[in-house]
Order: C-alpha cells, then structure tokens, then sequence
C-alpha cells in the first residue's frame, strides 16, 4: 500500500511533465486528422458550389425582374472624406422616389475604400428620363450638409447604368455631387 | 497543461481583411496598373463595397458574377487578388492557394502586380497553411516571399514572417534548416516578441529532442530578456503571459529533477493574479511537498480547494491535499480527506458519464458561449469563432486547434444550410416571376395582333398579287395601251370623244375635213404610244420592283413578329435555368447534410475522447483514494489498538 502512494506522488509529477514532450500538433490521433481533412476539404468544396449557385440565382433573378433591353441601375460612388461624412442619400427617377438609404460608419468608410452601391436597379422605357440624387451629409466644418445633382439621359434598348459620383473638390474645399451615366 | 508550443496568433488581433486591403491599396503608388480606388468596372466597384464591409460571400458572388458576365476590365489582376484574399478570410484556402498560383505564377513572373502586392499574397496564403498546421504548403509559401521587399514595405510583418519562416524549419528534421535557424533568428533582435516566442518555442522543440539543459538554457536566457526588456514599447500583457508560462515551464522542469529549490523560487517570483497562477499554485505545492515543506504545500492546496470554477488539471487537488495531510502525519484528517477526494472522484465519473451519454450537439452547444452581434456569430481573422466555454470542463478541448476548426467548419456549413433553405424559398418567387412575365408578353402579343389586323395586311397582299397578274398580261400581250402614261392615257380619251362626235356629224366636205384631221391625229397618236412602249414598260416594270421590294420587307417584318410573338425560346429558356437550379440547390442540401453529420461527428468524438481522458485520470485517483483511505483506516485501527503509540 504505502508503495503504491508513493509512487502516486510521482506519478502527478509525470503527469505533469508528460505534456512538456507534447508535438505541436498532435492534438488528434492520424484517424481523426484525416476525417478533419477530409471534412475541411468537403467544406471548401461545398463552399465553391455555394457561390457558384449563388451566382446563377443573382444572374437568374436579374434577368427575370430586369431584362436586359429594360435595365436601369443607378450606382454610388463616394471620393471623399475629408469635407463630407455621408449620412444618407434619395434617389429620385422621373420625380418618384425610388431609394433612399442610411449609412453605417461600415457602409460609409466602404463606399470611401473604392466600393460602389447598387442604389437602385429598375426598369425604364426607351425614351428621355430623369434622375435626381439627394446627398446629405456632414460638411465641411461640422455643418450639415445637402446637395442635389440631376440629370436627363435617353433611356436606350440596352441596359443603362448611371453612377451618382460624391467628390471632394480641393478647388474650394467642398464636397460635389454629380451624375454620370456610363457608356 | 505543460510546455507546449505558443501559438501567438490567437493573442493578436490582426484583421486579416484589413492586412488584405492594406494590400490592394497600397500597390498603386508602385505598380504599373491601376489601383482601385476608384472603381473603373461597375461590378468590380460592387465587390468591393461588399468586401470592405468584410461581406466575403457577398463580394465573392459579385466577382463570380462578374466573372460569368465578361470580366472586370480596368484593374489588372487586382480582382484575382482581392478573390483570393477573400477566399483565405472564408477558409478556402485550397482554392485561394490555387488562385495565387495561377495569378503569381511559382516565381510571381508575368504577373502585373507589384513585388509588394505578390510578397504580400505568398506571406498570408502561408501563415494560413501555418495555422492549419500544413507545414510543407506554409514553408512552401513563405518561401517565396522576397524578405528585403517585405522589410521595406512593412516592417512588422517583415519580422512575423521571420518568425514562421523559423517555427517552419523547427519542425523540420532537415539537417540544413538548423543553420537556417540560426541564421533566421538573427535577423530578429533579442527583445522582439516574436524572438522571444521563438526562444520559448525553442525549448519546446529542444525537450521535444530530449535535450532538457538546452530547454532549460533556453527557458532561462527568456525569462531575463524579458525581464531586463520590462520598458519595451511592446504590450505589456503579452511580455509578462509569456514571461510567466517560461517560468512555469522552468520550474515543472525542475520539478521532474527534483530540483525542489529551484522550482520554488521560480514560482514565488510569478504574481498571484496572473493568467497562470493557479498553475503555478499547484507546483509551488509539489516542490513545497518535495522539499519536505507539507505545511505550505497545504496551504497552496487549500487555497486552490476554496476555487469555484472546475477545470480537468484541477482534478488533482483533492487527492493531492489528501496525500499532503498524511505526509504531513496527520492520518485522522488525511483519511476524510482521501474520503472526500474520493467521492468526488466517484461523483465526477458518474457525472461525465451521463454526459457522456447524452453528449449531443445540442448539449455541446449548450456549453459554449458564442459572441455576436446583429450579423451573427464573431470570429476572428482566421474564421475562428469567438467562443467561451460556459463549462470550463470542455476549456481543454475547446482551446484546441482542431476543435476549434471542426467548430468553425460546423458553423459555415449551417450558415450554408440556411443560405439553401432561404434560397429554396425564393424559387416560388422566380416561378411567380416567370409567370408574370409571360401574362406581360402574351398582352404585348394580342396589343400586336390588334395593331397587325387594323393594317389589312391580306388585303395590301392580294392586290400586290393582282397588279402584278396585271402586268404580266400586259407584258405578254405586248399591250401597249396598258403601259400608257397617264398624259397620254388623257389624250387617248379625248381622241375617243373626237372619233365619237365626228362618228355622229353629217357628211359634209367639212366633216370630211375635221375626220381627215383626226385620222392624221389618231396615226400620231398610234406612233406616239408604239414609240413610247419600251419606254413606258420599263417605267411600269421599275415601280412593280419597287413595290415587290416593298411588300417583300412588309412579309417579313409580319412574319419576324409572327415568330416573336409564337416563340417563348426566353421564356423556356429561364424556366429550364429555375428547374436546373433547383436541382442543383437539392443536390447541394444533400451534400450538404451528408458534411454537416460529419463535422458533427467529429466534433463529438472530440469532445467524447476529451471525456474518456478525464474519466480515466480520474478514475486513476479515484483508486488511489479508496486504497489510501483503506491504507489509513488500516493504519487508525492499529493505533487503536495500541494506544500511546502516538499519533499526530
């Protein structure tokens, strides 16, 4: 009996000290790592097949609810920084109001990085159209600020995409908001 | 919880899609290409608001859409880029590897990005083949980095990759990555966190060789780099981490000498509110114990006994306090003390293994306790989810990499398993959409057809049909007449009446003047249109073309909206895409499921190999408990029966 308690005693200590030999990594036995593996390389696999399928349900639905010959998309791009904080913006197509958006620092600190938003995607007949943009913010020494920008397109048998285009002017220190339509 | 390797990552929060968008920012004040601040590809502008909000599905399905649709034109390879570091962000790291290889090239020749920009695709692609614990891919990455680029471009990650370039040559047993090593580690300075991890780490792989003076050598020389460092600009809470987990480290090596002096001067350096205090407790007890000091060794038990919270290694107090008592000769509170232990032991393995038997998924997961916000679970850099254990039974296996990983793996495949059942409801929608959109073209048709039959289309047909038998009569018979102008068609009317007026005048030598007048007319006239048949012929045959011509491109404007109007190509066209995407989405849910058990199962048996491990160490302390109490029960009715043998 007191042989076995007092081999107890060291024993702690080589339980101890086992784990100092401990691999880095081995954390699992090869079985288990090679189920992990596989169950990781299922994963990516599924991953792929995920945004393939995404992709044709975003192309598929754009093509159900905005063909081609019909498409109207109105993008926002954000230059600036140091003279306007982005608060939100209104989009007006032929005076009806068919976005309006509020902006998270998240979004906001986006749009700066390079990002564009899909503001809003439709569908307009041939013909003359026009688009207004409202952008409100905070300006240039921490005053609110708003500006509109307007522009009459021609709506033509292909898809049109305009751009609403916030800028920095350094000219006179204030921010400038214009549209663009791209070819 | 003895020396193992640090792994300092989990400690710094480096947000990888902020190392990712550092790199793509950066490169167009070197490279030749255009950088994209400002978006010159409307798709690509879209995927990158998605990815600056770290929305990486979102970015990724623009970029594929993008892809799908022509391509993004304007930013060179920056869109492959921006790919692949958002497929490292979601753990695709097969493919993001596979992605960098195509962009780069083995060697990052022909690529359009700047040596920056490449230096920075190999570095991370290798650290996150490092985490995953593939040291061959990770070498294999990191390799290709050009150190004195990095060094220039960004210093701190210069020196982290200094620091996996020698954890990677550790674990090889190549004879040429030990000068490697020794070449690696003086780039770095002494003080640098990242050569103190190594040194640690260091000591890990020299005992791991079984060179325990170098270990200790090694433990020694970190602990008074750290300790003369103490004013380095670096953060203070990861210095001292460490400085402790060397010291505990050092003095459990002592301890496996029976170096009970040295051990407890090590440990009554460490502070008492430390990360590893109650480590450091316990051995304090074991080298007090050791050095013949079972009073302070009780003392530090008893301290670590008054603990709430119960952890695996902790399971040893009970039984050591026990022991401690009996070394200290103190068998009539030694023996309810084994007594204690043991019950507890005995309480615990009933305990795990009614755990073990209703280990479910559920279960588990009741045990963890998931940060998040409005988005969902948060993870860190590396996908890693940010979870504590409410029970700290499971803190072992929870802190474990794979555990980890099997974790984070279980989570994305739900979120794709919802992604499928949201995306399964919106296949009604599209059905709707269709059906909608063929109500609209079947309006458009019959507003067509309307519009077809107010322009008599037959009717301009059969007159076409007619005027041209006309002609070809004329034509054949060589009518003259037919071909007649109209000028002339006047005349011929007007001679007619002269012919019938003469026809009814006496005859008189007057009238037989004013008839002789009019057959000389009449002959004129009979020339006049036999010299102008060719002529009027042709002019005739020039406007029937014309009209042919004409009618011919009326037909076939009617007949191309005839075909639009009764072909629904489109219309068969998208349903079949549906139908196909539904098919494709079923299979996906099935594979899915098929992942999900497996990950699950996984997961359990981790936790479930976890649980047998405790229950067998304890079980192991269990049996030392009876055989003690029985030893000392033994030992108290033997006294009895001899008293003033003496006793405590």
């Amino acid at each position: 009996m007191a042989t076995c308690l007092n081999s107890r005693f060291p024993a702690l200590l080589a339980a101890l000290t086992l784990a100092l030999t401990a691999p880095a990594f081995a954390q699992s036995n090869p079985g288990e790592e090679k189920d992990e593996t596989a169950v990781a390389e299922q994963v990516e696999a599924l991953k792929k097949k995920v945004i393939r399928l995404n992709r044709d349900l975003f192309i598929l639905e754009e093509d159900l609810l905005f063909p081609a010959n019909t498409q109207v998309a109105v993008f926002l791009s954000v230059d600036a920084g140091k003279f306007l904080k982005l608060d939100a913006v209104k989009l007006k197509v032929d005076d009806e109001i068919v976005a309006s958006h509020l902006y998270t620092e998240r979004q906001a600190k986006a749009l700066e990085r390079g990002g564009m938003q899909r503001l809003y995607v439709g569908n307009l007949k041939t013909g003359a159209h026009q688009v207004t943009a409202f952008v409100e913010g905070i300006g240039p020494d921490q005053r609110p600020y708003k500006q509109a920008a307007s522009l009459e397109f021609e709506k033509g048998t292909g898809t049109a995409a305009l751009e609403v285009r916030v800028e920095d002017r350094s000219s006179d220190y204030q921010p400038s908001v214009s549209i663009v339509e791209w070819e | 919880m003895g020396l193992t390797v640090i792994k300092p990552f989990r400690t710094r929060s480096v947000l990888f899609t902020g190392a990712l968008l550092w790199l793509t920012m950066v490169a167009p004040a070197q490279a030749d290409e255009p950088g994209p601040e400002r978006a010159k590809d409307l798709r690509y502008g879209w995927a990158l608001y998605e990815y600056h909000q770290g929305n990486v599905f979102e970015a990724l399905t623009q970029l594929a859409v993008a892809r799908e649709q022509g391509g993004i034109e304007g930013h060179g390879d920056h869109p492959a880029l921006v790919e692949g570091g958002l497929m490292l962000s979601w753990g695709m790291t097969r493919e993001a590897s596979k992605l960098f290889t195509e962009l780069l090239g083995s060697d990052g020749a022909g690529s359009t990005l700047s040596p920056e920009v490449r230096n920075q695709a190999w570095f991370y692609l290798g650290k996150v083949f490092f985490l995953e614990g593939n040291r061959e891919l990770a070498g294999e990455n990191l390799e290709r980095v050009d150190g004195e680029i990095l060094a220039e471009a960004n210093h701190d990650l210069f020196r982290e990759w200094v620091y996996l370039r020698a954890r990677v040559a550790m674990m090889s047993s190549r004879i040429e990555d030990v000068s490697k090593l020794t070449s690696l580690k003086e780039q770095l300075e002494d003080t640098d966190i990242w050569s103190l991890y190594l040194q640690y780490n260091s000591a890990v792989a020299a005992l791991d060789a079984g060179d325990v003076a170098t270990a200790e050598a090694e433990l020694q020389t970190l602990i008074a780099i750290i300790q003369q460092s103490a004013d380095s600009a670096e953060p203070e809470a990861e210095r001292e981490g460490l400085l402790d987990r060397a010291r505990l480290s050092l003095a459990r090596l002592y301890l496996r000498d029976g170096r009970f002096d040295a051990a407890l001067e090590i440990l009554g350096d460490m502070p008492l509110n430390g990360v590893f205090a109650d480590q450091a407790l316990f051995d304090y007890a074991i080298a007090a114990a050791g050095q013949g000091r079972p009073d302070r060794a009780l003392d530090a038990l008893d301290t670590l006994s008054s603990r709430d919270l119960f952890l695996p290694w902790r399971q040893q107090v009970p039984f050591a306090r026990a022991y401690v008592l009996e070394q200290m000769n103190k068998p009539q509170r030694a023996l309810p003390a084994f007594r204690q232990a043991a019950d507890l032991y005995q309480a615990r393995i009933e305990e795990l293994d009614i755990i073990r038997n209703r280990l479910t998924e559920e279960s588990l997961m009741a045990q963890l306790d998931f940060t998040r916000d409005s988005d969902g679970i948060l993870t860190d850099s590396y996908g890693r989810l940010r979870v504590q254990p409410s029970d700290f039974g499971i803190a072992e296996v929870l802190a474990s990499e794979t555990f980890q990983q099997a974790l984070a793996e279980l989570n994305e495949l739900y979120q794709m398993q919802s992604f499928i059942a949201e995306r399964q409801s919106r296949f009604e929608s599209f059905r709707i959409m269709l059906e909608t959109r063929e109500q609209q073209r079947q309006v458009r048709i019959a507003e067509t057809r309307r519009a077809l039959e107010s322009q008599q289309a037959n009717q301009w047909q059969t007159l076409h049909e007619e005027f041209r038998e006309t002609i070809a009569t004329a034509l054949a018979e060589e009518d003259a007449q037919f071909f007649m102008t109209a000028e002339q068609k006047a005349l011929r009317d007007k001679l007619n009446e002269v012919e019938e007026t003469l026809a009814g005048l006496p005859d008189d030598a007057t009238t037989a003047r004013q008839r002789e007048t009019y057959r000389r007319m009449r002959a004129y006239f009979d020339w006049w249109i036999a010299d102008d048949y060719g002529l009027n012929r042709w002019a005739a045959q020039k406007q029937l073309r014309e009209l042919d011509r004409e009618m011919q491109h009326f037909q076939a404007q009617r007949q191309r909206v005839e075909t639009l109007m009764s072909d629904d190509g489109r219309h068969a066209e998208l349903a079949r895409r549906i139908s196909a995407s539904e098919r494709e989405l079923a299979t996906l849910g099935q594979e899915l499921a098929v992942a999900l058990s497996n990950a699950r199962r996984i997961l359990l048996s981790q936790v479930d190999s976890m649980l047998v491990a405790q229950q067998e160490e304890l079980n192991g302390y269990l049996v030392a408990s009876r055989h003690a109490q029985a030893r000392l029960a033994d030992q108290l009715f033997r006294r009895s029966q001899n008293p003033g043998a003496g006793d405590e």
